[in-house]
């Protein structure tokens, strides 16, 4: 049967799913989008037409695409929900729905790609609708050619804002605004990494020029501090700050708009991962991802993981991830293949480039200052600043996981997914330490994968 | 876009679709306001677009907790805001 079973179908996942069909091992790819591509490569059906425009090398990713769905060797579960992982004795068992039928798949090798999301912030309004994460804005642009409002503020931190502020105009919106909380770009200031990957360099520019010919002027050190809504329940206008180094508020300004686009970073999406029982660490920038060795295995045998879920890094470093995935995973099953010196240098010259871009984005302490009692921390269960305060301060709560408990923060459908990170923060700061790994690692790992209908559970063993 | 080919409804209004598109991509031109929360009644929509964060959650075809960025608008499907969990 399939000897390699590959989840998630973006640049990591069809890179390995390429490299292990290659050295001869036939592959099960499983995928939640329904079509291949992942978040980066995001594509819309059929009935869009040409999609390049919103994309910066979408030819890489049609090609990848394309060589996947070419080869005999690999079969693809498309619109495929995993809602179950669990490992024993060598044999991981994924329980997956797939086209309304619950499959369960048994296997001793596997390559995890499971990508990552948005990492977003609480603030005072963040939950009114037209408050969106970039990923977001750019998701129904990317999948679905629709434009999420005609005035768009885009903010937060990161090289991801690019991409979304010239998608939007491509799209024919108006960026009213576009704001990076921190300096500059900072990483310019890192020429040699920089020279060595001169396709990043490429990449960002051809952003920065569409965002020029609109005559927009990204401004640094500046936030979105503030969301208010209008007479219909939407979103009206954002109160935008000027912030120092640690992020705290000197001066507002009030701006119109319909969209406010606000990330920072991306979390890894470890939750298979953790279910499965790899190890992970707490990467530089608070964030949880899996431990990978110079082959890219976990610490379970057989489990290989590759892309985001290993730290945040892009599409590139992911690429380069993913065919060394593919390839031990192969010579795992048995296949004489090797990883090459070639692809390590691919992938540690990546990797430096992730270092230098993680550096230059910090998300400071002082976002924590912009919250206000009544914010809403927890979407989900709406919990609020002061919930989280009370059970802090009143019912004795002295970490994240107890505060969840006697909240509900974190415990509604999307599981924490949202604010799980933000809420070991805030709690660590309202006791005045520092989070523990042991708190990180709790607010990422949970029982069930995606949610599921109780009927499912119903009718299994 | 102009080449719409399908329709369905939310609360009773008609919404032109591209066959592809979610259902929350088809709302997002001019319904931002998918669901009241359950304990506050605020308005939510579209947050993450991925299927993250659960919060585009509608009614569709009477079955509550449904992800509009996730799901496919079809022909004749009756949308509808999800009050509370409506359960």
């Amino acid at each position: 049967m399939h000897n390699v079973v590959i989840v998630g179908a973006g640049p990591a996942g069809l890179s390995a799913a390429i490299a292990a069909a290659a050295a001869g091992a036939p592959v099960l790819l499983i995928d939640s989008n329904p079509r291949l591509g992942g978040q980066y490569w995001r594509l819309p059906s059929d009935n869009f037409g040409d999609q390049h425009d919103q994309h910066f090398d979408l030819d890489t990713g049609l090609l990848l695409i394309n060589a996947v769905k070419d080869r005999k060797e690999i079969e693809i579960y498309s619109g495929a929900q995993i809602w179950s992982a669990t490992h024993k004795d060598g044999i991981n068992t994924l329980r997956v729905l797939h086209n309304g039928v619950e499959k369960i798949i048994n296997t001793g090798n596997l390559i995890l790609c499971t990508g990552a999301y948005d990492r977003t912030l609480p603030f005072p309004g963040w939950d009114i609708p037209g408050v969106m994460t970039p990923g977001g804005v750019q998701s129904l642009l990317k999948g679905h050619g629709v434009l999420a409002g005609k005035k768009v503020v885009v903010a937060g931190s990161g090289p991801f804002l690019l991409p979304v502020a010239a998608g939007v105009i491509k799209a024919g919106g108006e960026v009213v605004d576009l704001l990076e909380a921190n300096k500059s770009y900072r990483w310019l200031l890192s020429p040699l990494v920089l020279l060595e990957n001169v396709s990043k360099l490429k990449e960002a520019f051809y952003y920065i020029k569409t965002i020029s010919e609109a005559r927009l002027r990204a401004r640094f050190g500046q936030a979105v501090v503030a969301a208010h809504k209008g007479s219909d329940g939407s979103l009206e206008s954002v109160d935008i700050a000027t912030i120092g180094r640690k992020f705290k508020i000197k001066k507002i300004r009030n701006v119109k708009c319909n969209v406010a686009a606000i990330g920072w970073g991306f979390t890894a999406d470890t939750s298979l991962a953790g279910a499965l029982g790899c190890k992970q660490s707490v990467a530089k920038d608070g964030g949880v991802v899996v431990v990978a060795d110079q082959d890219q295995q976990s610490s379970i045998p057989g489990i290989f993981v590759a892309g985001e879920i290993t730290g945040i890094g892009g599409s590139e470093l992911s690429m380069a991830e993913g065919v060394i995935a593919g390839i031990s995973a192969a010579k795992f099953v048995g296949c004489k293949v090797e990883v090459l010196k070639a692809h390590r240098k691919r992938r540690a010259k990546k990797q430096r480039f992730a270092n230098a871009l993680i550096k230059s984005y910090p998300v400071k302490a002082g976002w924590i200052s912009w919250l206000n009692g009544q914010t809403v921390v927890c979407r989900c269960e709406e919990v609020s600043v002061d919930n989280l305060k009370y059970a802090i301060d009143e019912l004795g709560a002295t970490d994240s996981r107890t505060a969840k408990l006697l909240t509900r923060c974190g415990m509604g459908l999307c599981q924490g997914r949202v604010c799980g990170r933000s809420v070991v923060d805030l709690v660590a700061a309202e006791l005045n330490i520092s989070p523990s790994d042991t708190d990180r690692f709790s607010a990422v790992n949970r029982p069930i994968i995606s949610p599921i209908p109780l009927g499912v559970l119903a009718k299994g063993e | 876009m102009s080449q719409f080919n399908i329709e369905f409804t939310f609360d009773g209004e008609k919404i032109d679709a591209i066959t592809g598109q979610s259902v929350a991509a088809a709302l997002a031109a001019n319904q931002r306001t998918l669901r009241k929360t359950r304990f506050n009644n605020n308005e939510r929509g579209v947050f993450c677009g991925i299927g993250v964060c659960f919060d585009c959650l509608v009614v569709i075809d009477g079955i509550t907790n449904q992800r509009a960025c996730l799901i496919e608008a079809k022909p004749g499907m009756k949308v509808q805001t999800q009050v509370g969990s409506d359960a």
